[in-house]
């Protein structure tokens, strides 16, 4: 039996998944998530340590271990690091196969990622220098209506005159919602008006690599059923999401790092992303 | 990270750009202290400094400054006194850093900079680089001289376009015999434009010479270093001496089989200027995926010699002329840039390209997104789209751009099948359908 593990740190929260095979089958045999916080490095080993438990095994058993997210970095104990693109690609053709693009909404970052027929990431783009389009916009949202973030979806769904949202500056939309509550224009409404924004900066943006489907969405932001339902209605395409989705980085890691347990000789590209990452 | 000084060899042709830049800032502070030579400001975009060295008047670059500044991490200061100035935050930051270390009297090098005893604005296809040397000459009580230098808008300049700029080039002659004190010698001229001729074919086998598997030297960050010896002393023999220095250092290499790299892994082309206050962290992130630059737009910026053009001595103000319309990338059109960068991807072999997007240059970066969609969608050809700034530190996001150039790396290492496919399906280089750019075919109305 060889096992793998997948920590994803990500900028709020740290995901870890461990990986199984057993010579005939690959199976996702546990997932932890922990907040990150500001100690990064303790974050990626709470969230393996908690995935190591969930699995029941110990820690020495796990033979790879491939780190992800922007704390990649700092987690000494794995073997290597790769980029959330490429795990997050991996990680959604993992979920769904048959996945040829994938949108991914973060904390703070948003993208589109082209792939392969084997989850090889083909071409991508990214949010650059503003984190409008992201999580971190819809959480401000959330702080100026008093809502949490799990409301929030279910809530917009009942807005039916969704009000224009003129800013995309994650500072700025503060103002902007108030604005409109104090016009008296119903909270779903705003909500339901951010949604339609952000899909549409993040549909622009996707619309720089090809959108071919199927299309998969990962990140935290795939919970929110508002947000996926702004972005179909403006992709005019559905969206496949995982009750998962939110371990798809974590997940392509662990299957990167499964590669490398079953062949130590392998070449390809975890090889190569630790080849490169001795440097660090 | 690792720290990058033992990543890459650098040859001794480093140490000598090194030696000869030192002594050029030494004359300048020297002219800054006993008025000679007068110094003359003038653009990098088709510089003419044969007509500079036919006078025997120092070249002094204000972008060379801003980046020296910047390169040394020495760039905010400046930048932030020209905002205190007024000067508006998403200007350019060249421009801003130099007329900020100007007003203060901030240097690169140590030393002092002269007056330029003329301000010669040579490049007008950016209106804020006129705007630049206006304030130059206000600032400093400078003579203004404007070249008025049309845009390439057809596939090569017409009669009057070069007729035009020649006319201009005879009433910038008189300029330079007022502040120079020195009558015009055509045969000094005719010498200077000879010293460049060779230096352009010098340099223009050294371009070709990272068609080699591996490169050299890297066409991106070790282009840049001979940048410097290519704008000031092109028109001189020592200019001369370098390049061939630099040629027979590179041969050399070539036929150890050896490249700046340990192994080089992947060959790219670099479209746009790097970011100078994090130039070494840039180079880092490509030596440890084992990527060289095989061709680069920027290394071209100054003059592009490497598809045949030469200054002519038989026809010297005619030379300058084509030099400044046509044979700089900054004065050409968009699609003929596409064509360059077509030809690098093709003809060096590489792997992909990377642009550089500088966030307050619209001139040199608006219209990189549909460059990117061009390759990526067109031609297939992996693309990265990078933003940060040329000058200005606080652009630079170090995570980010780091996540994006692993990403792109991580991707090329997983389609190895797909560059493969390529190879059998397109023509017998790199796999790039052989689909020209279709050029502008405008008419030019008199």
């Amino acid at each position: 039996m060889r096992y793998a593990a997948g920590v994803d740190v990500g900028s709020t929260q740290t995901k870890a998944v461990i990986m199984q095979d057993d010579g005939k089958e690959r199976k996702m045999i546990a997932t932890a998530l922990v907040d990150t916080g500001a100690n990064v490095q303790k974050a990626g080993g709470n969230g393996f340590a908690a995935a190591c438990k969930e699995a029941g095994i110990a820690a020495e058993q796990v033979g790879y271990v491939v780190g992800t997210g922007y704390g990649r970095y700092k987690i000494q104990f794995g073997n290597t690091q790769m980029t959330e693109i490429s795990c997050h690609a991996r990680g959604a053709h993992f979920l769904f196969p048959n996945t040829r693009t994938v949108i991914d909404m973060g904390g703070q970052d948003s993208k589109a990622i082209s792939i392969g027929p084997e989850g090889n990431v083909l071409d991508f783009v990214m949010n650059d220098k503003c984190a409008a389009g992201t999580g971190r916009f819809l959480g401000n949202a959330a702080d100026v209506l008093a809502m949490s973030l799990d409301d929030m979806g279910p809530f917009s769904l009942k807005g039916k005159n969704p009000v224009k949202i003129t800013t995309v500056c994650t500072v700025f939309v503060e103002s902007d919602i108030l604005s409109y509550l104090a016009q008296g224009k119903k909270a779903e409404d705003v909500l339901s008006g951010v949604n339609l924004a952000i899909a549409r900066r993040t549909v622009s943006l996707a619309r720089r690599v090809p959108v071919e489907p199927a299309i998969t969405m990962t990140g935290g932001v795939s919970r929110n059923v508002g947000m996926v339902k702004a972005l179909e209605e403006v992709l005019g395409m559905t969206l496949q999401i995982s009750p998962l989705a939110h371990f798809a980085g974590a997940i392509g890691a662990a299957m990167y790092a499964l590669e490398k347990v079953n062949d130590s000789s392998e070449a390809g590209a975890v090889e190569g992303a630790h080849a490169a990452n001795r440097g660090n | 990270m690792a720290t990058g000084e033992k990543m890459e060899y650098r040859g001794q042709i480093h140490q000598l750009q090194k030696d000869m830049m030192v002594e050029w800032y030494q004359k300048l502070n020297e002219s800054a202290l006993t008025g000679k030579p007068p110094a003359v400001s003038l653009m990098i975009s088709g510089n003419c400094i044969e007509l500079l060295e036919a006078f025997d008047l120092l070249p002094l670059y204000p972008e060379v400054n801003a980046l020296q500044l910047a390169i040394r991490r020495q760039s905010l200061e400046p930048i932030l006194i020209a905002e205190e100035m007024g000067y508006a935050t998403d200007n350019c930051a060249y421009v801003k850093a130099d007329i900020g270390a100007m007003v203060k009297g901030i240097t690169p090098a140590g030393g002092k900079l002269p007056v330029a005893s003329l301000a010669l604005c040579n490049f007008v296809g950016c209106n804020v680089y006129t705007k630049w040397f206006e304030h130059i000459a206000e600032f400093q009580k400078s003579p203004l001289f404007m070249l008025d230098v049309p845009f390439l808008r057809t596939d090569s300049p017409s009669k009057d376009d070069i007729a035009y700029v020649v006319r201009q080039l005879h009433d910038l002659v008189k300029e330079l015999e007022k502040i120079s004190g020195k009558k015009f010698d055509m045969d000094r001229f005719r010498e200077a434009v000879r010293n460049s001729a060779k230096v352009e074919d010098l340099w223009s086998r050294i371009k070709h010479l990272s068609k080699k598997k591996p490169s050299p030297y890297d066409a991106y960050f070790d282009a840049i270093s001979l940048m410097g010896p290519l704008y000031v002393y092109r028109a001189n023999p020592r200019g001369v001496h370098f390049f061939e220095v630099a040629l027979k250092e590179y041969e050399e290499m070539v036929a150890r089989g050896q490249g700046p790299l340990e192994k080089e892994k992947y060959r790219v082309v670099l479209e746009g200027p790097p970011p100078y206050p994090f130039f070494r962290t840039f180079r880092d992130m490509f030596a440890k995926w084992g990527a060289c630059a095989v061709a680069s737009t920027y290394s071209t910026v100054g003059g592009l010699w490497e598809f045949g053009f030469r200054h002519d001595p038989a026809e010297p103000f005619e030379a300058i002329a084509l030099h400044m319309i046509e044979n700089n990338v900054t004065n050409r059109n968009y699609l003929q840039r596409y064509d360059q960068i077509r030809k690098y991807v093709d003809e060096w072999e590489a792997d992909g390209l990377i642009i550089h997007f500088v966030k307050s240059c619209r001139l040199f970066s608006a219209g990189q997104g549909d460059m990117r969609d061009y390759f990526t969608k067109e031609l297939g050809i992996p693309t990265l789209y990078l933003e940060s700034d040329i000058e200005d530190p606080r652009y630079f996001s170090e995570a980010q751009i780091r996540n994006r150039m692993d990403a792109f790396f991580e991707s090329l290492g997983h389609a190895p099948a797909r560059t493969a496919a390529q190879l059998s399906a397109g023509r017998a280089g790199s796999g790039i359908p052989m689909v020209p750019v279709q050029s502008p075919k405008l008419r030019v109305l008199n």
